[in-house]
């Protein structure tokens, strides 16, 4: 931290409790509190507590930063949660690093939709993020090349097994928990969509683009306005998707992930994305999402230090921060927010054995990105510590606002 | 325990006293703004509700937060003048604390649209009174004076 001392240390400990991962004492696990905290999650990657298991969803620091991550009993230096004067703390080697907080529950979580679906299992909740994701089935996988850090099927098959989670929503269930979740005051900024690349249709994408009208639109009755602050992460569309999507639902705001924002490594890595559209036609489909949502309300996230996996990638940081960095210059230069994620070869992708970079790759790819905001002019409000709380770079430019 | 006294505990719960926060940005430049709701909580921490999210003094308060800088109020009513330097401690986003203060932002104004809760945990006082002041100023450095002053 003192070779950093003007980046945040709260995103500098985000960065690395989600690279190492982290543990719980059973006394941090003793104040969990089931009728406050959450502790059942739908989530798309990674992985979910499990019916029975009642362990926090995530963490939150002092200063509102979100911790993305979760638990693992494999991790092999990991932080460790402990309670001690009261106090729910990090802990790294017996010294206290931070203080932290359970995510709360939302009124909502506990209430069944009409159907008898658990609403906890229709939207889940970060912070002050309504979050639906309404396929949780990628179908790049279906033929095997699905991206290799990803582990959006084996969570969803296990979901489904273990807590009768349906990989689909229907539009009903999304309406009457957004609107049971709006009657929280304050609870909510954003609403965000995310769903597994679905490619049936005339034209690929079509049948995802289709999905995404009709839960938007199911959510959208709930809002006075036609527009509402939203997002979906989806698939690189067309311009006629995209228009399509923009004309018919209360949509603001576009995220299509690159992923690995160099064109040999996302051939590799995400092999199925790059055999059915291409590095150089998914980017350019990014970028024109531009004209139709404009400057600032698009962004790509990246799968920060996965352009390190091997036996492909960058043995190099310094090689690997450089390529990165111009690249994402590159979307910034025509209005488009790169943001990232900690890259945490997760258990059930096909990375699961790979290791991920040093804490100080973390710290300056993450101002790298922010300083590229900075540059030109775009603020990634859709996509900030509040909406999301993923990506360590837009959380700093939480200290460059005007 | 806190180390406001029960004077100005009550001082920060009346909505009749002029309240001042200044902070400053990461050039050191300050930065002020008035608000009476400025409040004191159980623990006899400070509260501050930050309206806007993208303010000049949100901003100067997620960098002191960040970096471990001092913020200052002022706190006045009639002759009683108070200075308390202290550290923002948390930003509250979400959670109970946050809907309460929603809500009671929305009580006084139902336009307002709380950003941030923010609570400051207080580490200096000075009785900020010109008579305490210059008290202190006598007492210290008892050379200062005009002449006029000591004169039969």
């Amino acid at each position: 931290m003192d070779k950093y001392n003007d980046v945040s240390p709260f995103v500098i400990i985000k960065s690395d409790v989600t690279r190492r991962s982290f543990i719980y004492t059973d006394r941090a696990l003793g104040a969990l509190d089931k009728s406050k905290h959450q502790y059942q999650q739908r989530v798309l990657i990674g992985s979910n507590g499990g019916e029975n298991a009642a362990v926090p969803v995530s963490l939150l620091l002092r200063d509102g930063t979100s911790i993305i991550g979760m638990p693992s009993k494999t991790a092999k230096n990991p932080y460790v949660v402990d309670q001690i004067d009261g106090k729910l703390v990090l802990t790294d080697q017996g010294e206290i690093v931070e203080e932290v907080h359970y995510w709360y529950k939302p009124d909502y979580y506990d209430k069944f939709t009409s159907s008898g679906t658990p609403m906890w299992q229709v939207a889940s909740s970060r912070p002050q993020r309504l979050d639906i994701d309404p396929n949780s089935h990628c179908h790049f996988w279906n033929k095997g090349n699905g991206c290799k850090f990803c582990n959006i099927n084996a969570n969803s098959a296990q979901s489904e097994k273990e807590c009768n989670m349906s990989k689909q929503l229907t539009a009903q269930d999304v309406y009457e928990t957004v609107k049971e979740a709006l009657k929280q005051p304050g609870a909510f900024t954003n609403l965000k969509m995310s769903s597994g690349s679905i490619l049936s249709g005339a034209e690929i994408f079509d049948d995802e683009v289709d999905m995404y009208i009709e839960m938007l639109q199911a959510a959208g009755d709930n809002f006075k306005d036609k527009k509402f602050p939203s997002t979906i992460v989806a698939s690189a569309f067309s311009e006629k998707q995209l228009a399509k999507l923009y004309e018919n639902t209360g949509l603001m705001t576009y995220t299509s992930d690159i992923e690995i924002p160099n064109e040999a490594l996302f051939a590799w890595i995400c092999k199925g994305k790059h055999e059915e559209v291409g590095y150089a036609e998914w980017k350019r489909r990014i970028i024109r999402a531009v004209d139709i949502f404009g400057a600032g309300n698009v962004s790509s996230g990246i799968v920060g230090g996965c352009e390190m996996a091997q036996p492909h990638g960058f043995t190099n940081e310094d090689d690997a921060l450089k390529a990165v960095l111009e690249e994402a210059e590159d979307f910034a230069s025509q209005g488009v927010s790169i943001v990232h994620c900690v890259w945490v070869p997760m258990h059930g992708s096909a990375f699961h054995n790979q290791q991920n970079p040093s804490l100080e790759y973390y710290v300056r790819l993450a101002k790298g990105l922010s300083d590229l905001r900075k540059k030109y002019l775009l603020n990634v409000d859709m996509d900030n510590y509040r909406k999301c709380g993923n990506h360590p770079d837009s959380d700093l430019d939480r200290g460059n606002l005007e | 325990m806190s180390i406001l006294n029960d004077r100005i505990q009550a001082l920060l719960q009346d909505p009749e006293a002029a309240k001042v926060l200044a902070t400053v940005d990461n050039q050191g430049i300050p930065h002020i703004v008035s608000d009476n709701t400025i409040t004191v909580n159980d623990e006899g921490q400070i509260i501050y509700l930050e309206l806007i999210e993208t303010s000049r003094n949100s901003v100067n308060l997620v960098n002191s937060i960040w970096f471990k800088r001092k913020v200052a109020i002022h706190l006045s009513k009639g002759e009683e003048s108070y200075q308390i330097k202290g550290y923002p401690a948390y930003s509250v986003i979400c959670g109970p604390v946050f809907e309460h203060y929603y809500k009671l932002s929305l009580e006084r104004n139902p336009e307002f649209d709380l950003s941030t809760v923010w609570i400051i945990e207080p580490d200096e006082i000075t009785d900020d009174t010109y008579a305490a002041r210059k008290n202190k100023e006598r007492e210290k450095h008892p050379l200062i004076t005009h002449l006029d002053r000591l004169a039969k």
